[in-house]
């Protein structure tokens, strides 16, 4: 209840300031990609996600500002022991075909999320003891231990409720698999757009769904145009194209500033670039913790954030700040002291030798400006206090190859989305986690990250990453360098965008957005 | 069998073997490189081995390679051309919704490349102004060397954003829904900057290689003779001279209408134009291994054509070849 009143309130705060909203018209969207397929559930899909919140809701979703927010569960209960979550359905929902929603299509899209090891939650479902619908808009999921941050990874990706009646159906007496099913191509989903077509490559057009549970959306229609370049995008969006640039390069921020009629909004996100330290994958000099601290102490992060990464804000602890609950800012960064970095140095046993270096490492960094900036700028600081870097740049595909799958590596220069909850530290620099590429293995992280991964109390939980990210201070596994700063690029008459309805509508939903023109 | 079907059934039989060739080759080199489709699906930001496992096993990737290799080949014949791991659908359909974009940019901008670049040489060796030819030669070097990428983006800024002429990017103006002969004028009013460009980048091959053409003939012992029984200079050159010169110029237009079908990738990503370059070029990306398959066999089969047809052509042109 407190939760639906919050809601209703913020509704109410944002029409108040935000103005009436005017009816109708077209938001053209320069969209960086095609989606691999409208099946949103089937497979990792970057562009396609940025699309999926307007035609598919979830049971919840996540605001811009990673938020739990109500979706098709008008509202939900934990028990006490965090091992039963009830989902209270929305009554009177209607899917675009005109077909009512009910308990029945989520408990066979979370059915298949769990048959499906290739689906993207498929992981988050692991713990799920048992699924059940005790009527037509109330959905029981059992769990078989208590898994905290469960209710924020229903909200996050690859969970958007399907239509049980257009997917579970059988061809020449055997099912159907949802990989091969042709609503794929022609989505039907329960959210503020209808899908109308897709030109491969060119543009995805949707056009306004009346019945949409939180209201009548105000734009007619939404057109993503498929735009690759960025240069393009950032001409079409100045030639008046498209209203809203979902294409851009940092480094066109500038420019747009100072366009009149153009809004370049900034925004922290909870995604942040670090260097990672070859730690236990193969031979390396950053074995020896206290190497990993000279180096730490020799790298000069303000230098590397001016002039290779520019907007975002200077890392100064161990977990995104843009999650502020599991933040704990008294875990500091080293500081930069190159003397400091020299004498750690000799104390671990790498003297300068006659060439001046003390020893050679590889810097393995992707294709893309801003990595070859940072790590062109971190093999010069090394170089001063006597330690030769070689670069070695590769395509993605390689680099997944060279780093994360063999550990071929000194050091790395990588990027990535640390939310939406801490738990997904697991990932990072939990022991053998998918994106571990440093090999960090800690008995003790190891265990707080379990514990706090079990618990509901957030004010525990809290605690328990605190810890952990003081433990990665001590330990120095990476070396985080900024934060990265999400843009939102559009024309000032386009109003009530995602970015803007924190608490109303999912970070993808443009339900609340329209043309002040 | 005359001598021309007896021709044409070796030439379709070599064309074979080769096309056999290719697919061979790309099918090893393809899987040489690093990274593989369903690992560069799950990315870094969330790479669950249980993900890229229950996938590999899904596409069958987890098959030793020359299991694969034949699977893939016995397909081919089959007339399947694969399927795609990260779209989940046949490449045929894939590579079938872009055929008709590609080919309306390929095709139109080579044709014009070919037509104007010919045509300039003729004209610019006909008219002997040293001052005109200087001029063309340093304009087709220009932009013989230039990158088309750049000179894409060039034309945008120039008639798009500066002059406000023809829009950026895309196929259709997407604000409005046209029916009919006005949707036909907008689609080709958004064709006219991508097709100028890819005319503008192909024209000078056919102005330089025509150009030197006639050149070399001017000097042949036969424009001699000819001169010498007194045939009028004008008849000459446009008989005898220019017949003879543009066989290269049809050699090499042949070469790349085969290379159509493959688009222009840099082109159409820039002019966000949806053509088979940009989806050949995600698919190396991606590793998607059959899609990209069944777009080099296409490709294959498609310059195999172009070549035998050009060589027809060219017989019919010039009496001193004969198809043997």
């Amino acid at each position: 209840m407190k939760k639906l009143l919050v809601f209703i309130l913020l509704l109410v705060f944002a029409f108040a300031f935000a103005g009436e909203p005017k009816k109708g018209g077209t938001l053209v969207i320069a969209h960086w990609g095609d989606p691999i397929s409208f099946n949103p559930d089937a497979k990792i899909d970057d562009a396609g996600n940025g699309i999926y919140g307007c035609i598919f809701s979830k049971l919840v979703a996540l605001d811009t500002d990673y938020n739990v927010i109500p979706d098709l569960a008008e509202s939900w209960e934990v028990s006490e022991d965090g091992l039963t979550y009830t989902f209270h359905l929305r009554k009177g929902v209607k899917w675009h075909d005109g077909h009512p929603f009910t308990s029945a299509d989520v408990v066979w899209t979370f059915k298949q999320i769990m048959s499906h090891k290739e689906a993207p939650a498929n992981r988050h479902f692991r713990d799920v003891a048992s699924i059940e619908a005790p009527d037509d808009y109330t959905v029981v999921i059992k769990m078989k231990k208590p898994y905290a941050p469960f209710l924020g990874f229903l909200a996050w990706y690859g969970t958007y409720i399907m239509p049980k009646h257009l997917y579970d159906i059988t061809e020449n007496g055997s099912p159907v698999d949802w990989f091969n099913n042709p609503h794929n191509q022609n989505p039907v989903g329960t959210g503020p757009f209808k899908f109308v077509e897709w030109v491969k490559g060119d543009h995805v057009t949707l056009e306004k769904n009346p019945d949409y549970f939180l209201g009548e959306p105000y734009l007619d229609r939404i057109v993503f145009k498929i735009i690759p370049d960025e240069n393009t995008a950032l001409q079409a969006f100045l030639n008046g194209e498209v209203d809203y640039d979902n294409n851009v390069s940092r480094a066109q921020i500038d420019t747009l500033k100072r366009v009149p009629g153009v809004v370049a909004y900034l925004k922290p996100g909870p995604s942040r670039y670090y260097m990672g330290f070859n730690v236990n994958r193969r031979e390396s000099p950053f074995h020896n913790k206290k190497v990993r601290f000279a180096v730490a102490h020799a790298l000069n992060k303000e230098e590397i954030f001016k002039k290779a990464i520019k907007y975002g804000q200077v890392a100064e602890g161990f977990y995104t700040p843009a999650i502020p609950w599991a933040y704990n800012p008294n875990a500091k960064i080293p500081e930069y002291n190159p003397e400091l970095a020299e004498k750690l140095l000799d104390e671990a046993g790498y003297p300068r030798k006659e060439d001046g270096y003390r020893f050679e490492v590889t810097l393995v960094y992707f294709q893309g400006q801003e990595w070859r900036d940072m790590s062109t700028i971190i093999k010069e600081q090394l170089d001063k206090v006597g330690i030769k870097v070689k670069l070695e740049e590769y395509e993605i595909a390689a680099y997944i190859e060279k780093v994360l799958k063999a550990g071929d590596f000194d050091l790395t220069v990588l990027d990535g989305f640390q939310g939406p909850d801490p738990d997904n530290l697991k990932l990072r620099v939990g022991t053998g986690g998918d994106i571990n590429v440093m090999g960090y293995s800690s008995k003790e992280v190891d265990d707080l990250l379990e514990k706090a991964g079990s618990i509901s109390d957030k004010e525990k939980r809290r605690e328990l990453y605190f810890k952990i990210q003081e433990i990665l201070a001590e330990d120095l596994p990476i070396y985080p360098i900024a934060e990265v700063m999400y843009t939102y690029v559009h024309r000032d008459y386009v109003k009530g965008l995602p970015y803007q309805m924190a608490g109303v509508v999912a970070y993808n939903n443009y339900a609340k957005t329209w043309l002040d023109k | 069998m005359s001598t021309f079907t007896r021709y044409i059934i070796r030439r379709l039989i070599s064309a074979g073997v080769m096309i056999y060739i290719v697919m061979t080759v790309n099918f090893f080199i393809i899987h040489a490189a690093p990274g593989d489709p369903v690992t560069i699906m799950a990315g870094i930001e969330q790479p669950s081995k249980e993900i890229i496992e229950a996938l590999k096993k899904k596409y069958g990737l987890d098959k030793p390679l020359i299991y694969q290799y034949l699977k893939y080949m016995s397909n081919i014949i089959r007339g399947d051309l694969g399927y795609s791991y990260v779209y989940d659908q046949p490449s045929w359909t894939l590579i079938s919704e872009r055929v008709l974009p590609t080919l309306v940019l390929t095709l139109s901008g080579s044709i014009l490349a070919f037509v104007i670049g010919v045509y300039l040489a003729i004209f610019v060796s006909h008219l002997k102004l040293k001052f005109g030819e200087t001029i063309a030669s340093v304009i087709s070097y220009i932009l013989y060397a230039t990158p088309s990428f750049w000179l894409a983006l060039i034309m945008i800024l120039v008639f798009s954003s500066k002059l406000k002429w023809f829009p950026t990017s895309g196929m259709f103006d997407l604000r409005h829904t046209y029916e009919g002969f006005r949707k036909l004028l907008d689609f080709m009013h958004h064709m006219v900057l991508p097709i100028t460009t890819l005319m503008l980048i192909q024209m000078p091959v056919f102005y330089r290689v025509t150009r030197a053409s006639i050149v070399q003939n001017q000097n042949e012992e036969y424009v001699v003779t000819l001169t010498a029984i007194g045939v009028p200079k004008e008849k000459l050159f446009k008989k005898y001279i220019v017949k003879n010169a543009i066989l290269p110029s049809i050699t090499i237009f042949g070469i790349i209408l085969g290379f159509s079908i493959t688009g222009a990738a840099l082109i159409e990503i820039v002019f966000a134009w949806p053509g088979m370059g940009r989806l050949m070029l995600d698919a190396i990306f991606r590793r998607d291994y059959q899609l990209l398959l069944g777009i080099y066999f296409l490709m294959a089969l498609f310059i195999s054509i172009a070549m035998i047809i050009t060589d027809i052509v060219i017989a019919l042109l010039d009496p001193r070849i004969r198809l043997t």
